[in-house]
């Protein structure tokens, strides 16, 4: 990254919360009249455990430049135990993701109850501001130009023959 | 194709001073699928209301999205104005601009922009809603209250007094529980068998309540409305409908040195027996392990002596099946023996106060058998070892409880009144006598508690000293106490004639395998977990069965009476309806897709999910697939994350509607 | 290149392997303990070997066991070779990677244990994918997987047929490449499996030969909604391997058929070996040869790691 780079793009983030929780916490973040960055869109789920890590990737593909994953605090999920198994489910995804070559930095979980409207606006704010210093998300978008394999011209003999093509 | 109907809301000002509502309105009638959009000043009012109503058929909508504040506000609000309107109510999104947007963003056209984006991720989804019809299903109204102690009393009297059948199960022979132990109660001293024999006898009185004494719980199955229970009656060896009570069997009964637990083993009972007076119903039970006729064949005394005949050696046990619709689990608590340590006991040993080996070191329920004017002793106040009276007792409390390091990180609740109790009831009877406490903190919020256990240490003399107890030990006829006063950061040592030891409440023998049979959840301590702490406190995640009493945690009398009519509500809630109407946002198994792997049904919450089996018309087995119980699913949709396949959807938040949203990215 | 290749064992090892596992199939089949039995007999090429169903004493006579044995013939008893199951009770030849997918298809729900019965086989090790069949197990073409295996002799087996003899340790190459690419940093990884994803050709063999893929309906063949695109384009295939890799964790049960059959040569093992080393550091979780009741990602402890949610 340079340090002197003024890249100002406005990320999009989207994020993953639950019903009973961090979509209360925002709520709360609102009637309070906190202010924070408006670069975040939330889907509301019932429950994390509801949150299949397709539809992060789905997100990531469709242009999120950070994608936040956010529920009740673990003991606390409204049915039970869905918040710890969407806790094993993500530990292990991110894993996944980093390895395949997806900075995690653009990925992030939370714990926000329906009390803490204030975290809810210290967590978004936080996030857009580090994704603001980052570029904008390229990798999942650089693919969507690309067409079937064979586009790529990756040897000699297949440069040479397609520039034989008259 | 779709014909959604967009809304937008002013809120008065609350979202027009940020958003610009009217290009909000006007982009979102360009969206594909939308035919019908604008804004107005207040939706959620009458006119408001109308005005969606009229677009509804004016427009022919299949949707709507309305834009305005958080749907934790006022979903239900527009879902029941879209359903009055002919438009099936799940068809209704809210697209949150006021919490999520207006209030919270001041630059008007970044607010506008992301309002704009929100309105269209909410048609999108709205776009893939189905219509989804509130689940009916048929209630049974009978309940089972597990445990006949004064919550398991309480909960079926008012459930009764409803006019609903109630079937109490007790273990015991008798019904009663620990209350029926008691001498006086805190913090009035009223004597305990006083206030509770009369509701007892109600109960056997009751015209609507099953009473089923010396009996367990031997299977349920089923769920919310609809469980079938089957009870085992154990054989008491007395046939009850010839039984009169007169108690010459138990007179002439040769074997008469048994212990009795009711007396906490200070006490002798016969082998065939009623564990107190009092006992409901009146009728004896042969102790099968000591009598002599069992054990050898010999004797009989008690059949030849019974006028009705009601003695009956050849006594089977029963099994009862009942039809229950809701269940109140009421099986109470039990103090820890913690001379030893049990099997699978949380807390360790505390040798070092010798309960067990000095006779002399007795607990709290002790003490009160002690006290009782029915107990072993006549209510006399003495020493287990020579029958003398104490003149200075020593009560220590917390003898196990708040000690993470010995195994118990919990408050026990009710031992700081009652010890202030055990002071005063000692001092009413030993009026020379001195009582000793040795405590860290007095716990006693209740009403007129602080004033109870203020009595104890400003009227009736009992020493308070803050702090710790090391150990005891034998020293000819006195136990010598070894503590500490940390208040003034001396060492004390007592010599007691008698020591009460104020030990940890635990939740009755065999609380875990109860629980396992139940379906419900229980923390490391085997208390039952409620579904929600703060919220929910007597209800069980598992639908239909609810909690009353010390079986949830500690609690004291008043506490346990009101969470047992508090229970007994929520039946009432269930049964005053002929059908339960539960959310349609449950989850549901595409029978075609499953490939039986459960994995889902390892993963519900709630345990909704069964494996369900497919037959051909011959009646062959096919194959199996996952099924849920729409009665019990708690509508998580932790199943669907889980099933690699998407087998199994949750109605409501399927993945189309959630892609839709994404997409709009 | 063979004079550098070392027999890694001595040859006769398979032989007498298959003459047990001839006399126990021919045994099995005679008593009518079962109704066929699933092994290897030769294959067209030479050296090579391939899957067959044998159901008379004669046909017993045919089964083989040599490094060419790679299938992993648990695939045989999944839901979508119905007819096999159909016979009845089945005897199925298993190496240790094998009996792991066996236990975890009865974990599943997909097996009932006492409808099979096991045949475990002593293994030295099988070829590399694009190993010569007719050059002897060595050190230089034996498979990835098998250099450094846990399971040579799998235990929870009905039957173990064959003896393993003294093998010299093998560098653990996959974990070598494990750990070159997790020393990388993003980019360099993503581009290392883009060069990798590009080439994928969606012909979905790696779904056909994995015991473990056997939803009626992959979510890659759905359209309502479409998750994971279709096409053979670079998106659509990284999304389909990051999604198969995630649907696998916790199953998986590193037979690395899947790389085995990949005509495009992608590492695919290494997506499934890190989600398992991953799930070890986590939650201890190994692919056992036992069946169990849940597996990671089906359970949970109240204490699990949450190091990185904020």
């Amino acid at each position: 990254m340079h340090p002197t780079k003024q890249h100002q793009f406005e990320p999009k983030i989207v994020a993953f919360v639950c019903t009973w929780c961090t979509y209360a916490g925002a709520d709360l973040a609102g009637t309070s009249r906190l202010q924070y960055p408006s670069n975040v869109r939330v889907v509301k789920f019932p429950c994390t455990g509801r949150i299949d890590p397709l539809f992060i990737l789905r997100a990531f593909q469709k242009g999120a430049d950070g994608v936040l994953v956010s529920g009740c605090h673990p003991g606390d999920c409204h049915y039970m135990a869905g918040n710890f198994h969407a806790r094993r489910r993500f530990a292990a995804f991110r894993h996944l993701l980093d390895f395949v070559g997806v900075d995690l930095k653009r990925l992030l979980f939370s714990w926000v109850s329906a009390a803490e409207g204030g975290k809810w606006v210290e967590v978004v704010t936080e996030f857009t501001e580090s994704l603001k210093t980052m570029e904008p998300m390229k990798e999942f978008r650089a693919l969507e130009g690309q067409e079937h394999w064979s586009s790529l011209i990756d040897t000699p003999e297949l440069q040479e023959s397609y520039d034989a093509i008259p | 194709m779709s014909r959604i109907g967009v809304f937008v809301c002013h809120c008065g000002e609350n979202i027009s001073r940020t958003v610009d509502v009217e290009a909000v309105a006007a982009d979102a009638g360009r969206l594909p699928g939308v035919a019908f959009a604008c804004d107005y000043k207040y939706m959620c009012s009458d006119p408001g209301q109308n005005l969606l109503k009229k677009a509804i058929a004016e427009h022919r909508l299949d949707g709507v999205v309305v834009a305005a504040c958080s749907p934790r506000m006022h979903e239900k609000t527009f879902r029941k104005a879209a359903e009055s309107a002919g438009l099936n109510a799940y068809r209704c999104e809210m697209a949150n601009i006021r919490e999520h947007c207006s209030w919270v963003h001041e630059d008007r056209s970044e607010a506008t922009a992301k309002a704009g984006a929100i309105v269209a991720m909410l048609a999108a989804r709205v776009s893939r809603n189905k219509s989804l019809a509130a689940i009916t299903v048929p209630v049974t109204k009978r309940a089972l209250v597990i445990g006949g102690g004064i919550a398991g009393i309480q909960a079926a009297l008012d459930i009764a007094d409803c006019g609903h059948d109630v079937v109490l199960v007790e273990r015991d022979p008798s019904i009663g529980g620990h209350m029926a132990q008691l001498s006086e109660t805190f913090p009035t001293l009223d004597c305990s068998q006083c206030i509770m024999t009369p509701k007892m006898v109600d109960v056997a009185n009751h015209p609507k309540i099953t009473l089923h004494t010396y009996s367990e719980i031997e299977q349920v199955d089923g769920y919310i409305g609809n469980f079938s229970v089957k009870i085992r009656k154990k054989a008491r060896s007395v046939d009850m409908s010839k039984c009169t009570g007169c108690g010459v069997c138990m007179a002439k009964c040769p074997q008469k040195k048994i212990p009795n637990a009711f007396d906490c083993d200070r006490g002798l009972r016969p082998a065939i027996y009623v564990p107190f007076p009092q006992a409901v119903p009146n009728t004896p039970v042969i102790d099968r392990e000591n009598c002599t006729f069992f054990k050898s064949g010999k004797c009989g005394l008690c059949a030849k002596v019974c006028g009705p005949g009601a003695v009956d050696y050849a006594q089977q046990d029963e099994i009862v099946l009942e039809s229950i619709g809701a269940i109140v689990v009421a099986t109470g608590f039990d103090l820890y023996d913690i001379g030893k340590k049990p099997a699978g006991s949380a807390i360790e040993g505390y040798g070092e106060f010798g309960y067990g080996t000095l006779p002399d070191v007795i607990d709290g329920m002790t003490f009160e058998r002690l006290a009782s004017a029915s107990g072993p002793t006549g209510g006399r106040i003495v020493r287990p070892s020579d029958g003398k009276e104490p003149k200075e007792v020593v009560f220590i409390q917390c003898v196990g409880s708040r000690a993470r390091e010995k195994g118990i990180s919990y408050c026990s609740k009710i031992c700081c009144m009652y010890t202030a109790k055990h002071t005063m009831l000692y001092k009413h009877k030993v009026h020379d006598g001195q009582a000793y406490v040795f405590f860290m903190d007095a716990r006693t919020p209740g009403k007129g508690y602080d004033e109870f256990w203020r009595r104890a240490v400003e009227e009736e003399d009992a020493a308070y000293i803050r702090g710790m107890v090391s150990r005891l030990y034998q020293k000819g006829e006195k136990i010598v106490v070894m503590g500490s006063d940390i208040s003034v950061g001396v060492r004390v040592e007592i010599e007691a004639d008698l020591v009460v030891l104020a030990t940890a409440v635990q939740p009755r023998q065999g609380a875990d395998s109860l629980a396992q049979k139940l379906g419900i959840s229980y923390d490391k301590y085997n208390f039952y977990s409620e579904a929600h702490a703060k919220l929910r406190p007597v209800e069980c995640a598992t639908a239909g069965i609810y909690l009353a009493g010390a079986c949830q945690g500690p609690k004291d009398i008043p506490e346990s009476v009101s969470q047992a009519s508090a229970a007994a509500a929520k039946v009432m809630t269930l049964f005053s309806r002929a059908q339960m109407e539960r959310d349609p946002m449950v989850a549901r198994v595409n029978e075609r897709l499953c490939a039986a792997c459960l994995a889902c049904k390892k993963v519900c919450p709630y345990g909704a999910i069964e494996e369900k089996e497919i037959r051909d018309r011959q009646g062959n087995l096919v194959r199996t697939v996952a099924s849920v119980n729409p009665g019990v699913c708690g509508g998580c949709g932790t199943c669907q994350a889980t099933c690699p396949s998407k087998s199994v959807e949750l109605d409501g938040y399927t993945d189309e509607q959630i892609m839709a949203m994404i997409e709009t990215l | 290149m063979n004079q550098t290749m070392t027999p890694l064992v001595d040859p006769r090892i398979w032989d007498e392997t298959t003459a047990a596992l001839r006399a126990a199939a021919a045994k099995l089949l005679t008593d009518g303990t079962v109704a066929a039995v699933v092994g290897y007999v030769a294959g067209r090429r030479s050296g090579s070997a391939m899957p067959a169903i044998v159901s008379t004493a004669a046909e017993a006579e045919t089964l083989i066991f040599s490094p060419s044995c790679t299938n992993n013939l648990s695939l045989y008893l999944t839901r979508s070779k119905k007819s096999i199951g159909a016979r009845g009770k089945l005897a199925v030849m298993v190496k240790g990677c094998d009996l792991r997918a066996l236990a975890g298809l009865i974990s599943e729900n997909q097996l009932q244990r006492d409808q099979v019965v096991i045949l475990g086989l002593a293994c030295p090790g099988v070829y590399a994918a694009a190993a010569d069949r007719r050059q002897p197990l060595s050190a230089e073409n034996i498979a990835g997987k098998c250099r450094e295996c846990s399971v040579r002799t799998p235990e929870n087996v009905d039957q173990l047929l064959g003896r393993l003899p003294e093998l010299p340790p093998l560098e653990d190459s996959e974990a070598a490449e494990l750990a070159r690419l997790e020393a990388l940093t993003p980019p360099e990884r993503w581009g290392f499996w883009n060069g990798h994803f590009s080439r994928c050709i969606r012909c979905l063999a790696c779904r056909q030969v994995c015991p473990f893929c056997f939803c009626e309906q992959c979510l890659c063949d759905r359209n309502r909604p479409q998750g994971v695109e279709g096409s053979p384009r670079p998106a659509g295939n990284t999304a389909w391997h990051i999604v198969r890799a995630m649907h696998l964790a916790g199953r998986c049960a590193g037979c690395a058929e899947c790389e085995s059959a990949c005509p495009m040569e992608i590492p695919l093992n290494l997506l499934n070996r890190k989600m398992a080393q991953e799930l070890k550091e986590l939650y201890g979780y190994e692919s056992g040869t036992e069946a169990q009741e849940k597996g990671p990602l089906t359970s949970y402890d109240e204490k699990d790691d949450q190091s990185f949610i904020k």
